[in-house]
């Protein structure tokens, strides 16, 4: 079986190769195409090099502890996670500064959106495959290294062992916890320092560039504008590319970590749960992963081999059904091979052996409603995004009211959502049909992660086709592939929300096991007592936690953005010929301010999701971290779905006026509305897709330590 | 060499420079140093006719620095510049964006606008900056701000250009105009609605200056100059042949 895992991330990861080399080959254009292209990789593969230098240290930091604390398997699967997910994000990021000027080219020679689309989607692929290849090729070293040869994963194993400081775990879920926590230490990373980068790039750009001087979008007078594009890279392309590993990691994980927690707990119930049926249930979500990823596979040459029409939406909505639809049969017949036979109502299986499976489509269905939200609330073909047009006619303060309501009032859709999807699975298998939900929302996840990554890849081209001056039909042609791609990548957004809310369920009520530890040997009732004050104290500052994080994130990007409006400004007073033409701007001074400014600031709030649940831990004990867990998934999902929200809806508002409402450009409306999407913008790029990693992060660092905390905090021995 | 410039928004003025008229528009919209940005519209034209302007002065004083560089500018009058310059004498109209971008114009024989709708929206220029409605086409309104029978009203030259008029009632689909229809747009329907009903008013104020809300997006026909009877013409390019031709430019100016 682990076989069939592995040689299906082998294949994967092969295809990407193939993608990658087949780019390469492709021809890169004209010698000024060419340049514009290498200062943006140049920009980028310099950042992406001095955040690994930081993240290294970190990581190298973080397995020291994980190899004292915890076992030397959970600090190799920590490296190992870490290891992979950075993989990813670079590899993706390299494949896209090189698919940009080539995707630009395409346009140039055919003037065909459609080849121009494959040529972007092609790029795209790299990060999708690679998303998808190396989390389950990590996961199925982990499951074969330490869970069948090292006999982690074997249900005699699956019971507390208690190391060399006393402490007591279930090793293997020790080690895939750590594996998980090193692709999010490395997603939050990219994400946060992506996320500052790219928009104080973009709001330098914008503010003095656009704003004051009155010169165009991605015009190579612009000193911010290289900057900007290598943002495009660092945040939209490194930065999603890693946070969706992670949330593909963290969902698998809490499936199989809740698994053994089932077994263990049950041991010594009336209804056992057999041996067998709890090794199905562990590698289970291995199997739907693999099939999801041959089925995204499919998906994706679906749309390389065929003729593709002039419909970029359509083709790509194509490629994400072929692969959405291939998963939900594919994971149906396994489901049906895998626990047919067995005694599955132990295990809380009311529908049979095809619960998890039911579970898993409800959490697709789930995902594919929350991303049909998410388009409804921010894309300018629908009734919010006019309103807020509409209400830029009247000045900037009521584009960010009318923003702030249209975010606040895309909450509760979504939420309603997942809870009918929790409630629903739940009923049908149990806590792991919610985690089986939440694997079947990321389930073909390399699909939409190329779907996703095409996006910043268009974008890229549409700025070296006007910084190299090419022909505006070329023009036109990327910026509708950029356009198809805002909607691909808010739809993406409510994915990778939904599913870490199912996954912090799952990871919360594995916490709640861990926590009760080995007296929950004769089964155990999860109950969270929100009446005890350190519970309902830690759930206030859980619930405040996304709003601090937040608040020093928002801060970083407007540090960085006003160091970098002061340098556009100083340029363009400085150098006249700057705007005359005569005199090529300092693009590489902007880079190094964007890239200051994230390595700089990313590193408190990704110390805050480590060091809070740890912090709290020791100063209070578990009740509180238990408080603390459920505040800040809570808080999180509604932080993040408003941001995320909100600020496309600026965004496409903005947009919307471009394309010749209430005036257009130049128009007051448009004024109030530049302001509403500068507003929205480190909302919805740098707020909202960190706080899905905060979440599980938080999970993740809370699982691992609470036998520690559990047994060793302040609150206890002073009060107990 | 030479050349002589017009300049007739935002202020009027004739200047001698020996810059040609693109680095002429970026000189002016961008200034050496300044740091400051602004659009302008000016005219190139030959100069040496009449007694009114100095043109030795330009002679002797338009040459280059001692360090070489070109004379950017030399002022030869800031008032009453276009009434006393001929019709004759202007070769190009140019058209320069914030960023420095020109955009030439080229003379062309004076036709009535095509889809005249009864009456006409125009921006006044030089030497006076309203906003006006009118019942008159170009050259009719030419005719009769400069000749017309209340002398006390009235400018011997005039720059000005006709204005798009979009349906007021469907402002969300305004099309890509900038901020002309912004404000007080009952005011203008009001203004119009007057100039409809009475067979004797001409023309009805719409705006004292209305400098600041007009951009090249509301540009319907072109830019007329009238002094005397005659008035000649710069047709303003389709957008199709913007985008062909002058996409850089279009940009700039938010056209595109």
């Amino acid at each position: 079986m682990i076989g069939l895992v592995i040689i299906a991330a082998l294949a994967a990861l092969s295809f990407a190769a193939i993608n990658f080399y087949g780019m390469k080959r492709r021809d890169p254009g004209t010698s000024e195409m060419q340049t514009i292209a290498e200062a943006i990789q140049e920009g980028a593969d310099a950042f992406l090099k001095h955040e690994y230098s930081v993240i290294i240290k970190v990581v190298a930091l973080i397995s020291v502890l994980l190899l004292v604390v915890v076992s030397w398997t959970g600090a190799v699967a920590f490296l190992l996670g870490a290891f992979m997910s950075a993989s990813a994000g670079w590899i993706g990021m390299n494949i896209a500064t090189i698919s940009n000027v080539r995707v630009s080219n395409e346009a140039r020679t055919t003037k065909n959106i459609g080849k121009t689309l494959k040529v972007a989607f092609q790029g795209g692929s790299v990060m999708g495959l690679c998303v998808g290849g190396f989390a389950l090729l990590g996961l199925a070293i982990i499951y074969l290294v330490f869970g069948v040869l090292l006999k982690q994963a074997t249900p005699e194993y699956l019971t507390f062992h208690t190391n060399w400081l006393g402490i007591s775990d279930i090793p293997f879920t020790m080690t895939v916890s750590s594996y998980a926590l090193g692709c999010s230490i490395i997603a939050m990373f990219n994400r946060v320092g992506g996320g500052i980068f790219t928009k104080a790039a973009d709001m330098g750009a914008d503010l003095v560039g656009k704003t004051e001087a009155g010169i165009p979008e991605d015009d190579p007078r612009n000193p911010a504008t290289i900057a900007d594009n290598v943002g495009d890279n660092v945040g939209d392309v490194a930065g999603l590319g890693s946070d969706l590993l992670e949330s593909y990691v963290g969902a698998l994980v809490s499936a199989i970590i809740l698994a053994a927690y089932t077994f263990f707990s049950n041991q010594h119930a009336a209804d056992v749960i057999t041996h067998r049926l709890i090794g199905k249930m562990i590698y289970f979500p291995l199997l739907v992963a693999t099939v999801g990823l041959v089925s995204s596979m499919a998906g994706i040459l679906y749309l390389l081999l065929k003729n593709v029409s002039k419909n970029p939406h359509k083709e790509l909505n194509m490629a994400t059904f072929v692969g959405a639809g291939l998963t939900i049969v594919s994971s149906g017949v396994v489901a049906w091979f895998t626990f047919s036979g067995e005694q599955v109502s132990s295990v809380g299986f009311n529908l049979g052996a095809l619960s998890p499976w039911i579970s898993a489509v409800f959490g697709i269905v789930s995902g594919i409603v929350i991303g049909q939200f998410a388009e409804y609330y921010t894309s300018y073909d629908y009734r919010p995004t006019q309103k807020i047009a509409a209400a830029s006619q009247e000045g900037a303060a009521l584009t960010i009211t009318q923003g702030m309501s249209v975010g606040m009032l895309s909450v509760i859709a979504p939420v309603a959502i997942l809870g009918l999807c929790i409630i629903a699975a739940n009923s049908i298998a149990g806590l792991y049909g919610v985690s089986m939900a939440a694997i079947g929302m990321l389930s073909f996840v390399t699909v939409t992660v190329s779907v996703d990554t095409y996006g910043p890849i268009a974008d890229n081209a549409g700025g070296i086709s006007e910084m190299a001056k090419l022909h505006p039909d070329v023009r036109e042609i990327t910026d509708e592939l950029d356009a198809v791609g805002n909607t691909t990548a808010a739809i993406g957004k409510g994915f990778a929300i939904g599913s870490a809310a199912l996954a912090a369920l799952s990871l919360f009520a594995s916490y709640l096991y861990a926590q009760a530890g080995e007296s929950a040997v004769n089964g155990i009732e999860l109950i969270l007592n929100m009446v005890n004050t350190l519970t309902l104290t830690g759930a206030m500052v859980g619930a405040a936690l996304p709003y601090l994080f937040s608040g020093i994130l928002i801060e970083a990007v407007a540090n960085a953005a006003r160091k970098m409006v002061q340098e556009v400004r100083r340029q363009f007073k400085e150098d006249p010929g700057i705007i005359q033409g005569t005199s090529r701007p300092d693009y590489k001074t902007c880079i190094a301010i964007s890239s200051a400014g994230a390595l700089s600031e990313m590193k408190y709030p990704a110390l805050i999701s480590v060091v809070t649940p740890l912090l709290s831990g020791f100063l209070f004990g578990a009740e509180f971290v238990g408080g603390l867990l459920i505040g800040t998934t809570l808080s999180s999902i509604m932080l993040a779905l408003y941001t995320a929200n909100a600020g496309g809806a600026w965004d496409n508002g903005k947009k919307y006026i471009e394309h010749g409402h209430y005036g257009g450009k130049g128009s007051d409306a448009h004024k109030a509305a530049v302001v509403g999407d500068t507003v929205g913008d480190p909302l919805k790029d740098t707020v909202g897709p960190s706080l899905d990693i905060l979440i599980k992060i938080m999970s993740i660092v809370s699982l691992i330590s609470v036998s520690i905390f559990s047994r060793y905090n302040l609150f206890s021995v002073l009060f107990k | 060499m030479i050349h002589f410039y017009v300049i007739f928004a935002p202020s009027e003025a004739l200047i001698a420079s020996q810059l040609g008229p693109k680095d002429f528009g970026m000189y002016m919209a961008q200034g050496s140093k300044k740091g400051s940005a602004e659009q302008l519209m000016f005219a190139e034209i030959d100069g040496g006719f009449g007694e009114y302007f100095d043109w030795d002065h330009a002679e002797k004083r338009c040459v280059r620095h001692e360090d070489g560089r070109l004379k950017n500018s030399l002022y030869l009058s800031i008032y009453r510049v276009i009434e006393h310059t001929p019709l004759e004498a202007y070769k190009m109209v140019y058209l320069v964006t914030k960023d420095g971008r020109t955009l030439s114009l080229e003379k062309e024989e004076y036709q009535t606008p095509e889809n005249w709708k009864g009456f006409g929206l125009y921006k006044e220029l030089s030497p006076v900056h309203p906003l006006i409605v009118s019942s008159l086409n170009p050259k009719a309104l030419a005719d009769y701000i400069i000749n017309g029978t209340t002398k006390k009203i009235s400018v011997p030259a005039l720059i000005f250009t006709d204005i798009k008029v979009i349906d007021f009632d469907d402002m969300q689909h305004s099309g890509n105009i900038g901020g002309m229809y912004d404000r007080n747009l009952d005011h203008l329907k009001a203004c119009i609605a007057s100039l409809q009903e009475s067979d004797e008013k001409m023309t009805k104020t719409v705006d004292r200056s209305f400098d600041s809300k007009f951009t090249y997006q509301i540009i319907d026909n072109g830019i007329y100059i009238a002094r005397d009877r005659s008035i000649i013409f710069f047709r303003m390019p389709s957008r199709e042949l913007l985008k062909a031709s002058a996409y850089d430019w279009g940009r700039s100016a938010n056209i595109f």
